[in-house]
């Protein structure tokens, strides 16, 4: 019996550097992102059939990481200590300029010269993910939408936050 | 155009991904609002920060020759159902090693590959228990130097090449972060600067980390963690005035562990010996 495979498009190599940034980002640990990454390819390889040819294969391969991050990490509580996501989802919008809620300040004081991966590092992985692939990667907030499974209007919203916090965090660079 | 429609359009604005019209109502608004003129200002320099110095990892070569063979085997015409099986059964378990079957191997026994699946696997048992045994047979210093010159090379192929602003702020902050208590470390002084503070994972113990650079941009990597657990060992200490830290070559880095008040130090540095040595006066003597 014979299995015919869809192979996955020779352009998925290309991507494997980007894959493999944003996975360290993710995960924080060389060993743990190699597998994020590989797992990764492996289940696009076995996903091949699904994909169509002449869409976005860059952010179908992104999309199927942050899955994979999502079951294999986030689910299990294995995903690095950050702020808290639901504090900051409560958090309202202020009128004027953006602003961190003062039941986060304790941790934010003092962080002038806070390295900027540290600070990268800080934020919760929503809003970490959507910063990294819109600034880094150049994903379209459309793109970024469709990578993380949400709509496009939450992830403005998440850009926004997080520039927010990284305005505290790096004043110093910043201002 | 209100504060919150123009607020959705930063992003977009700043990357030149609005149509003319809308840039226009966004500029319009920004000329008469300076709330959001200055959020549009944080956008812009954030992203431009980001942009320039955040670190860019890149796929180890090893990820990428197992990457290539798992998409050679994917790009095979027909593969048997024993063979897309097994794929699955080693896909579960992230978190461990897995190498992908290589096509011209495949090739000789092509028909047989029943037996063929059963012969990989079982080498394949075997190759991983072997690599097992050997990595746990490692001595833990060497794990720990391992996974400590990984950490290091990874700070060095990022950019941080800016010293930070306020050392004693950086400090307080990784101290709020670590879970551990430790002495003022080594601020920097006009030969050497930290760059950066941030906790780490070191097999498993939290390490409280520094990054140092030179004027020649060479990387010095300091980690702090607690003690308990880690047996420096009596062979190989190097000398340094009244210090005897333990030292060790790892993948080309100079690397010294020493204990100080209840904490293990380890320091990971591009320099000569000489110049580590200097490097260790500097942060022995400043706590």
């Amino acid at each position: 019996m014979e299995n015919p495979r869809t192979p996955l498009p020779a352009e998925a190599l290309s991507h494997l550097d980007a894959l493999y940034n944003l996975a360290r980002w993710l995960v924080r640990d060389v060993v743990e992102a190699e597998d994020l990454v590989q797992e990764t390819y492996l289940r696009a390889v076995r996903a091949a059939h699904q994909f169509q040819p002449g869409t976005n294969l860059r952010a179908w391969l992104f999309q199927i990481l942050r899955n994979t991050f999502f079951t294999q990490y986030k689910r299990k509580g294995r995903e690095p200590e950050t702020l808290d996501p639901e504090v900051l989802d409560g958090m309202p919008h202020t009128s004027g300029t953006v602003s961190v809620d003062n039941r986060m300040a304790g941790p934010l004081d003092g962080t002038a010269g806070l390295d900027l991966t540290a600070a990268l590092n800080r934020l919760p992985e929503e809003y970490r993910s959507v910063v990294l692939l819109a600034d880094l990667e150049d994903f379209s907030m459309g793109e970024i939408a469709a990578i993380l499974e949400c709509p496009v209007g939450t992830v403005k919203s998440r850009l926004f936050r997080a520039r927010g916090i990284l305005k505290q965090l790096l004043r110093d660079y910043v201002e | 155009m209100d504060c919150s429609e123009a607020r959705e359009h930063l992003c977009d604005l700043n990357r030149g991904r609005l149509e003319a019209d809308a840039a226009e109502a966004v500029r319009a608004h920004m000329g008469q609002c300076a709330d959001c003129a200055a959020l549009l200002q944080v956008e812009v320099r954030i992203r431009a920060l980001i942009r320039a110095q955040a670190p860019r990892y890149t796929a180890p070569p090893t990820l990428k020759a197992r990457v290539q063979d798992l998409l050679a085997e994917s790009a095979s015409p027909k593969e048997s159902v024993t063979h897309g099986a097994a794929a699955g059964t080693h896909g579960a378990a992230v978190g461990t090693r897995r190498t992908a079957g290589r096509p011209r191997w495949r090739d000789v026994f092509r028909g047989h590959t029943w037996t063929v699946g059963s012969l990989v696997s079982a080498v394949a048992v075997l190759l991983v228990v072997w690599a097992g045994w050997l990595w746990l047979a490692r001595d833990p210093v060497s794990l720990l130097a391992d996974r400590a010159v990984a950490e290091h090379v990874e700070y060095v192929k990022g950019t941080m090449t800016r010293p930070v602003a306020d050392p004693p702020a950086v400090m307080r902050e990784v101290k709020g972060q670590v879970g551990f208590a430790f002495e003022p470390i080594f601020p920097g002084d006009s030969q050497v600067q930290l760059v950066a503070g941030m906790v780490t994972d070191l097999r498993g113990k939290p390490a409280a980390t520094f990054v140092y650079r030179d004027g020649s941009g060479r990387y010095t990597t300091l980690f702090l963690m607690p003690e308990a657990g880690i047996v420096i060992p009596d062979e190989g200490r190097m000398p340094i005035e009244t210090f005897k830290p333990y030292h060790r070559v790892t993948s080309g880095r100079q690397l010294l562990l020493w204990k100080q008040r209840n904490l293990a130090c380890l320091l990971v540095s591009d320099l000569d010996q000489a110049g580590m040595a200097s490097m260790f006066l500097k942060i022995r003597k400043t706590a």
